[in-house]
């Protein structure tokens, strides 16, 4: 159990009774496409909405986070550790900021520290640019939970 | 104890005034109320207690409404886990609390104002003048107002609480008026107590907006709303930018004034 907590490696138990919907469970993505770098600022579905820029892992770790986030907002995902060129980040995220007028912006990252450049890209973003948004992060645990949300100052 | 649950907290005060004093043992301010028709079970669910505090407060509440008695006591609601309750304001939230800072510092300074005032002196009168036009043009035109027209109206206004906060408001607004009229007619001592009493009014009053208004309606708003809060904010911010700035300038220099003066007279 040593070396980098993002890619030590685990296996974790089922999780005995946990509720599971019954029957299908719809998607609320509602655009295509996701990626950062494929992602355009002036894509209509940014355009005053409220945005959730996701750690690309954390939709396979967060069992509802469809509902719990997705549901009625656009969304960005990337990875701050293994992802190149993320000066580009920094500048969609400003003119997602500037340019699209996003009513909100909602980092959710997991607890590995490596996540946390994600939030900091966004806060960096948020900082340069002209017009500013309430942003708000949020904390994953390797199993799903929530571990902390907090409002974030630019 | 489902009726008492559903009963306004001012008629459970009075007919059990020891009920009063273990809501205090909370931080849950209901006695001091001018309105108190807040039902006891929102009352519970506004403070968001933990669960075991909110398990305790209802078994005593229990004891002295009903002693002797074996109650069914509601179920603590559950929360969630105490990490992700870390509470920070939302960032609309936080523009009024900043606001309420400035009032606080400038109510402050206002018994100093008070005790030194000689109806007699002209620079005396026209100091409780820019102190009324503080109230009157930050206090009560730009920050309520942003409460009053825009945050408010994004919750039932039939809500106790509210009705609560809006009749402090207009309280503080009598007041004001009073000690303008005293002013007017260069009555010393009705100036002091009119001041004095929107001071008492205010600091109490934003003791309960900052510690269990905002946070309650933090936790009942939707991003959407947050979002559209802070843009209605600033957009409001920009319309009085340089009001706002004359009036948090006017607190720096009437804190700077009145330290130049103690700092005279503990010569």
């Amino acid at each position: 159990m040593s070396g980098c907590p993002g890619s030590r490696t685990m296996t974790f138990a089922t999780q005995e009774g946990a509720d599971v919907p019954a029957g299908k469970v719809p998607s609320q993505l509602r655009q295509w496409p996701i990626q950062m770098h494929l992602v355009s600022p002036a894509a209509p579905y940014f355009q005053g909405a409220d945005v959730v820029l996701a750690a690309d892992c954390v939709p396979f770790a967060m069992g509802d986070f469809h509902n719990a986030y997705l549901k009625g907002r656009a969304l960005g995902i990337a990875c701050p550790k293994l992802d190149g060129n993320q000066e580009i980040y920094l500048e969609k995220i400003r003119g997602l900021f500037e340019d699209a007028k996003i009513n909100t912006l909602t980092v959710v990252i997991m607890q590995v520290p490596c996540c946390r450049g994600l939030v900091g890209l966004a806060l960096q973003a948020l900082k340069e640019s002209s017009r500013k948004v309430p942003v708000k992060s949020v904390v994953v645990s390797l199993q799903g939970e929530v571990l902390q949300e907090e409002w974030a100052a630019a | 104890m489902e009726r008492y649950l559903r009963t306004p907290i001012k008629e459970i005060i009075g007919k059990h005034p020891a009920v009063g004093a273990v809501l205090e043992e909370y931080r849950i301010g209901c006695v001091p109320c001018s309105v108190g028709t807040c039902l006891l079970a929102d009352i519970v669910e506004i403070h968001d207690l933990s669960p075991e505090d909110e398990g305790t407060l209802m078994a005593r509440i229990a004891a002295v409404v009903a002693p002797g008695q074996v109650a069914a006591l509601p179920e603590p609601r559950t929360r969630r886990p105490e990490a992700t309750r870390k509470y920070s304001y939302s960032p609309p939230m936080k523009a009024l609390v900043e606001e309420h800072g400035r009032i606080k510092r400038f109510l402050a300074v206002l018994p100093s104002v008070i005790d030194r005032f000689d109806a007699r002196s002209e620079a005396d009168r026209g100091l409780v003048r820019g102190g009324l036009d503080f109230v009157r043009s930050y206090a009560d035109r730009f920050h309520h107002a942003k409460e009053e027209d825009i945050l408010f109206s994004l919750f039932d206004p039939d809500l106790d609480i509210l009705k609560a906060m809006r009749e402090d408001h207009e309280r503080g607004r009598a007041f004001a008026r009073a000690a303008g009229e005293a002013l007017a007619r260069g009555d010393g001592e009705g100036i002091a107590a009119n001041l004095r009493g929107y001071a008492g009014v205010l600091s109490e009053h934003i003791r309960k907006e900052d510690e269990i208004l905002y946070p309650w309606m933090d936790r009942n708003l939707s991003m959407r709303q947050v979002g559209e809060l802070f843009a209605r904010f600033r957009a409001v911010d920009e319309r009085f930018e340089e009001d706002r700035k004359k009036y948090e300038s006017f607190v720096g220099r009437l804190e700077d004034a009145n330290a130049e003066t103690l700092s005279e007279v503990s010569r």
